[in-house]
């Protein structure tokens, strides 16, 4: 008995006082996903790498907008987003008092404006993903002379650049070459 | 097929709803749960008993887990709603007296999570009963669960919000390490996934980089070596010097090509 006591006084209170006071969690810990949307350029990376489908992209094209999403009742808390992420725009924090009563509070979403190609006039790609890359190539060295015309190569969207691909590669091919398969 | 909104008006029905508030203020200190797994892995029950362990002691608030649903007052609803589970679930809600807090425990409770689209499952718990309290996590931690049973009792207040970001201007983002050649950034943040996974590949990487923003060969062989004289991992330090490795071979090229 008096052996219990000892000991028992010795080890002290093993019980938590959580909702009293914060809860210490350990160093690592995987919690609520902070989104940062300054920092996110619409990649989409994250919605590709996340298992459970919590971050969501879709794109609107008639209204020029591409909608990012992550459903906090539907992520796993892997932190996959957070490799992948070339802009660290999302990262894992020790939050984990997640409860809510409502459905819509579990949701957190973003708009991006897209970009226009300056051919066909469609909507096709995040306006912040083209300046980023744009930012990495003078980071690359290359000089803000040039960024000028590398934005206007940029500004086409794919389909007019293989229709612009396939007029040069017509017009570069010899008239015999053309006339051969005309008669083939 | 049975759903929310053919059987259980419950949140459109005033008197259970009046029934409810007045549960959550008389209820006090004895709070009887009963769980029903509804086709999970037993992530969430595993972590359920956790939180009633005496590390966690819900019974200071009252808070107990209790075998029968007829003795219950909260219902956890843990694991995606899948078929074969959905009538036993129906059975357990039923026979708990009402009024009844419902809570859906887990990713999968709330929406069905990593299950969400696969053949068997209709969905989170929400497909069927009407929710009270949504409890995210994967299975969510003893904290996050007690957390949870106190929202639902309205002894604490919730703190997530749903947010919505408009772009109103379209600002710059700029890569990372600025002053860094993208090349060099590149060998050493594939170094530093190759021999430590992406995370910490990751972590580690922007470290080192940090210290190369001192730009003098000297005085980051200088910062490295002191900060790795502090490192106790053995581990932690191998991945360093292999990244110091790579930098200095390139920039011996780079002043052996000048030279």
């Amino acid at each position: 008995m008096f052996k219990l006591l000892k000991k028992a006084l010795q080890v002290g209170e093993a019980t938590v006082e959580y909702p009293f006071k914060p809860l210490e969690v350990a160093p690592g810990f995987r919690g609520k996903p902070i989104y940062n949307f300054q920092q996110c350029i619409a990649c989409g990376a994250c919605a590709i790498a996340c298992p459970a489908n919590a971050i969501t992209m879709d794109y609107n094209l008639e209204k020029g907008i591409k909608s990012w999403k992550v459903f906090y009742g539907r992520c796993i808390f892997c932190g996959r987003c957070e490799e992948v992420c070339p802009t660290g725009a999302i990262t894992l924090s020790p939050d984990f008092e997640l409860a809510a009563t409502a459905k819509e509070d579990l949701y957190c979403k973003a708009d991006f404006r897209l970009t226009r190609c300056h051919l066909c006039g469609e909507y096709f790609v995040p306006a912040k993903e083209l300046e980023y890359i744009l930012a990495a190539l003078e980071q690359a060295g290359q000089p803000g002379s040039a960024s000028h015309i590398t934005r206007q190569v940029m500004e086409v969207c794919p389909q007019c650049k293989r229709r612009q691909g396939i007029k040069t590669a017509v017009k570069s091919l010899p008239r015999a070459v053309g006339q051969q398969q005309g008669r083939g | 097929m049975i759903t929310v909104k053919g059987d259980f008006n419950d949140n459109r029905d005033t008197k259970l709803v009046e029934l409810k508030e007045k549960l959550k203020k008389v209820i006090k200190r004895s709070v009887n749960v009963y769980r029903v797994d509804c086709g999970g892995c037993n992530g969430c029950e595993i972590e359920i008993f956790a939180s009633i362990s005496p590390v966690y002691d819900p019974e200071r608030l009252g808070i107990k887990v209790v075998a029968s649903p007829r003795h219950a007052d909260v219902l956890l609803f843990t694991g995606p709603m899948t078929r074969p589970m959905r009538l036993p679930a129906l059975r357990a809600y039923q026979a708990t007296p009402d009024p009844k807090i419902v809570i859906a425990y887990g990713t999968c409770g709330c929406s069905g999570g990593i299950f969400h689209d696969a053949y068997s499952v209709w969905g989170g718990t929400d497909s069927i009963f009407p929710v009270d309290v949504y409890i995210p996590g994967c299975p969510p931690t003893p904290g996050a669960t007690l957390y949870g049973i106190g929202v639902a009792l309205d002894l604490l207040q919730q703190k997530i919000k749903g947010e919505h970001h408009v772009e109103d201007e379209v600002s710059r983002v700029q890569p990372r390490h600025p002053n860094i050649h993208p090349d060099l950034r590149k060998d050493i943040e594939r170094e530093a996934r190759r021999l430590s996974g992406y995370l910490h590949g990751k972590q580690i990487a922007d470290k080192y980089l940090q210290f190369l923003e001192e730009g003098d060969l000297q005085a980051v062989d200088g910062k490295v070596k002191g900060f790795l004289k502090k490192e106790k991992d053995p581990r932690l330090v191998e991945v360093y010097l292999k990244l110091h490795q790579i930098f200095t071979a390139r920039m011996e090229r780079v002043t052996g090509n000048v030279g």
